[in-house]
């Protein structure tokens, strides 16, 4: 039985700095992740998190790798009572050089097998990727509704 | 054991039916298509051809539903991939508020076949374009490095 696994590849017009800061600076992620700003000061081992627009944390771990602008990998879990049966997976970006364009692959992995946070993922980083996608290329944020997104809590 | 399949999901600033004209008009394929254009009248049961002067992929269109699904077989007509009977593409389209949700599935591929490894390595390059092309207005300039880092490592 193979183990649950998000991966995820787009083309960005952009360049592998920019992207880096994209990933990487929460004032930037706020303006596509749904109003999320990431938290760490991404040394290896150092805390990771996701903050709320009301300062409140939803998902936290440790930063694994930090290799500007090139590999970028972290753990998190959703602390919310539904995934309290979560593992802390492991997000991997890779950022590669791609003629004019930077190629970005995401890998998601690690999840326990039925892993409820893994559907939830598997929802929200082609809404989260192409909204980055698009900021990075048009200078807007995408308007996508979170509600878009079908989560099956409420 | 589950068949393999490709799913990509993208969301887009366009409307439903600016996406479909970029999936079936073939003057606007050949912009984000690796130069492909499409041909077909796009009636359940025709056919339709991608081209360009030394590579195509033809098939008939399954499913015609504007603006909110296509589907086609899909045959490779490369030597490479022979053997392989010819797959299927999906194409959902569902408005997401001010944005369209794209959602791609390319299944009933062989197991362990070319065709497979080729179209997970191909989709998520002519959807990145075809997504720049409706937001930007301008193409993606897709120019892989491999064959100049290939020179300077011969070199």
């Amino acid at each position: 039985m193979p183990k649950p696994e998000f991966i995820y590849v787009t083309y960005i017009e952009t360049t592998p700095e920019k992207l880096w800061q994209a990933l990487t600076d929460g004032d930037f992620t706020e303006r596509y992740w749904f109003g999320v700003r990431l938290r760490s000061d991404w040394k290896p081992g150092s805390t990771f998190e996701m903050v709320r627009t009301d300062g409140s944390v939803s998902d936290a771990g440790k930063v694994v790798e930090c290799d500007p602008p090139r590999r970028l990998a972290y753990t998190f879990v959703n602390l919310s009572e539904k995934f309290k049966d979560d593992l802390p997976a492991l997000a991997t970006f890779v950022i590669e050089p791609y003629g004019k364009l930077v190629k970005l692959t995401l890998t998601h992995e690690g999840f326990a097998d039925g892993s409820k946070f893994f559907q939830g993922i598997s929802k929200g980083w082609p809404a989260i990727l192409s909204g980055l996608k698009s900021l990075l290329e048009t200078g807007q944020p995408l308007e996508i509704p979170y509600a878009a997104l079908k989560f099956e809590e409420k | 054991m589950s068949k393999p399949e490709f799913v990509y999901v993208t969301y887009i600033e366009t409307t439903p039916e600016k996406l479909w004209h970029a999936l079936t008009d073939g003057d606007f394929t050949e912009r984000y298509w690796f130069g492909h254009r499409v041909i077909s009248d796009w009636q359940v049961g025709s056919a339709y051809t991608f081209a360009t002067p030394d590579h195509s992929v033809e098939g008939t269109v399954l499913i015609s539903d504007p603006p909110k699904q296509l589907a086609y077989t899909w045959d490779t007509c490369s030597p490479d991939t022979h053997p392989e009977r010819p797959s299927r593409v999906t194409f959902d389209i569902e408005p997401r508020g001010k944005v369209v949700k794209l959602t791609v599935t390319h299944n009933n591929l062989d197991e362990g076949g070319k065709t497979f490894r080729n179209i997970s390595g191909g989709w998520p390059i002519v959807i990145a374009g075809l997504k720049s092309l409706l937001e930007t207005g301008r193409e993606l300039v897709i120019d892989p490095p491999s064959a100049a880092q290939k020179e300077k490592t011969d070199a």
